[in-house]
């Protein structure tokens, strides 16, 4: 077998890089590509929107009550609002996988982890960019809000927490899954059923007992509770599930549990995406 | 210090299957090395550990030093790679494309815009550059993949199947292409390909490669030239395997002879042709057509691939 003589060469360094640069880069692209498929930015905001606007006050007619129950569905429905976002970023990923750029990127030098990262971030600024939509347009429907500078930060922060903590198991399910359909099929379970369990229409107190407990063990109802103590100045749902008095240990509690779920899932999301990019 | 080390590279997937059994070469800088095979040879599971996308089961390779294994990022700071299925986002533009692969191997912004320039009019994409790539032809897409890998300005060049799926005329300027690169000596160029006649022009050296293993190695025309100066192709009505079994047995035949479909080729080292066909002949096999010419690389192919499938079975 012949060789040809290599010539002598110095060896080469690679480039040291803030990771900041890449993930600006990869945000970016993400964005471009979420900005040309305007289903992504559309559709996980329509349920949200006909809940807050249509179906609360029809319910507040219907059953006759306060104008309070119109805000309490209201807020609900950012608890639908963020697992269809993180959901529909999830497909994202996996048309990326499928028929997208992803190889290419995973072939670019730079730390795998920091793809699932841009694009957790290109969620978490269209999930916010909704939630703020949704909240807008739900006050110009004259519902009203309470909203004290320290209710904003629990809102923000449980928010924030269980965003990313859904983002976190859509990339798990995109990597888990072979293809867009068994994922799609997927969704319900992840981001809706939860939703009617964690005290979005009524406090999860008006539900059997064995499911009351199991909501207490849903994120969703803790992420929910802050909102509402955050957007209403209204700790009634904190306070279904701790049964304390005081308010403020309550919601760091919530607070915790929102916190905790977020950290496992980003990171088994993190291992995931990972585990399935490389052979 | 090489381009590419490889060293007793294997790789068994889960279930046992195993696609590449301890493989060994070096690349030279500034070489094209071809690494030729059928499908399922494990050309593009070689691909994919070079490009750290796959991991090894056993054995290193080095990218410039930089062991694919330990010095991944490095590995792949300095490479870059062009897949054997279209990898692209459909929605961005060509230049979309090329600008996040420069951001990302750390090309100057400035630099890079003047490189994507370059590369839009080399590669002649500078009329649709702007166009979402999801309107590009086969063609156009495969010459913006190849302008993507080289933004970077790659020291190892990747091209897995660069021209497979496409027609003739793409096909024929895309060599042209590739060929242009070749000759400027800059990037070393790891090849893998099924179509003898580009791994032939485009490649110094070959790694023919089959059931996971290297069973050949050397420049194109050295390894013609271990079938001798000339063959005799043979197409019998008889059964080719035991025709190519009876010319063995009259030592008409030497252990290089294979046979594929209903024909026998026999590469002659110190015999005439005249003779040749003149025992064959005499053999009394029922011969349709014989005749003689200069061994090609698809020979030398079908007797390290298909010759040895026959031989075994």
């Amino acid at each position: 077998m012949a060789a040809i003589s290599p010539e002598l060469s110095i060896p080469l360094r690679a480039k040291r890089r803030s990771p900041f640069g890449p993930v600006a880069t990869l945000a970016r692209r993400r964005f471009q590509l979420s900005a040309r498929t305007p289903r992504e930015l559309v559709v996980p905001l329509l349920t949200p929107i006909l809940f807050a606007l249509v179906i609360a006050p029809a319910l507040k007619t219907a059953l006759h009550t306060s104008s309070s129950y119109e805000s309490f569905v209201a807020t609900g429905t950012i608890g639908l609002l963020i697992p269809l976002n993180t959901m529909f970023a999830g497909i994202g990923v996996l048309v990326e996988r499928e028929s997208g750029a992803q190889r290419e990127l995973l072939s670019a030098p730079i730390a795998r982890g920091l793809l699932v990262l841009a694009n957790l971030l290109v969620a978490f600024a269209i999930t916010a960019l909704q939630i703020t939509v949704l909240l807008v347009v739900a006050r110009a429907r004259g519902i009203h809000f309470d909203v004290t500078a320290s209710g904003f930060a629990w809102f923000a922060a449980g928010g924030a927490l269980f965003t990313i903590a859904m983002y976190g198991l859509a990339e798990t399910l995109a990597a888990r899954v072979p293809s867009t359909e068994e994922y799609v099929g997927r969704v319900p379970v992840i981001a809706i059923v939860p939703w009617f369990l964690a005290g979005s229409l009524f406090p999860i107190g008006a539900l059997p007992v064995f499911l009351t407990w199991f909501a207490r063990f849903l994120p969703l109802t803790h992420a929910l509770a802050l909102v509402r103590y955050g957007l209403l100045d209204d700790p009634s749902s904190l306070h279904g599930i701790w049964r304390m008095h005081s308010t403020t240990a309550s919601a760091a509690l919530s607070l915790t549990v929102v916190a905790v779920f977020a950290l496992v899932a980003m990171r088994v999301g993190l291992r995931a995406f990972t585990k399935r990019a490389v052979g | 210090m090489y381009a590419i080390e490889v060293e007793n590279l294997t790789k068994t997937y889960a279930g046992g299957v195993e696609a590449v059994r301890g493989i060994s070469f070096e690349v030279a800088p500034g070489e094209v090395f071809g690494l030729l095979g059928p499908n399922g040879a494990g050309k593009s599971t070689t691909v994919g550990m070079l490009t750290t996308t796959i991991v090894p089961t056993d054995g290193s390779a080095r990218l410039h030093g930089f062991d694919v294994g330990a010095s991944p990022i490095a590995a792949r700071a300095i490479s870059s790679v062009v897949f054997q299925e279209a990898v692209v986002d459909r929605a961005l533009t060509g230049r979309q494309h090329l600008a996040v692969h420069a951001s990302l191997w750390l090309v100057d912004p400035r630099e890079a815009e003047a490189r994507i320039a370059d590369l839009a009019v080399s590669f002649d994409l500078s009329h649709l550059i702007d166009r979402a790539v999801g309107t590009y032809s086969g063609g156009e897409r495969r010459r913006l993949e190849i302008a993507r890998a080289l933004v970077s300005q790659p020291r190892v060049l990747f091209l897995d199947e660069p021209t497979v799926g496409l027609d003739p005329r793409i096909r024929a300027e895309l060599l042209d292409a590739i060929a242009d690169l070749r000759d400027t000596g800059e990037t070393t160029i790891l090849l893998t390909t099924h179509y003898l006649d580009e791994a032939e022009r485009l490649c110094d050296r070959l790694a023919i490669m089959h059931e996971g293993r290297v069973v050949a190695l050397d420049r194109p025309n050295a390894l013609r030239a271990d079938l001798g100066a000339q063959i005799v192709e043979v197409r019998t009505r008889d059964d080719a395997d035991a025709t190519l079994g009876l010319l063995r047995q009259l030592g008409l035949a030497g252990g290089d002879a294979f046979s594929v479909g209903a024909t026998v080729t026999i590469p002659l080292h110190d015999r005439t042709a005249a003779s040749a066909i003149a025992g064959i002949e005499a053999a009394g096999v029922s011969v349709s057509a014989i005749g003689t010419r200069e061994p090609t690389l698809d020979d030398v192919y079908l007797h390290l691939t298909g010759g040895r499938l026959a031989l075994a079975a």
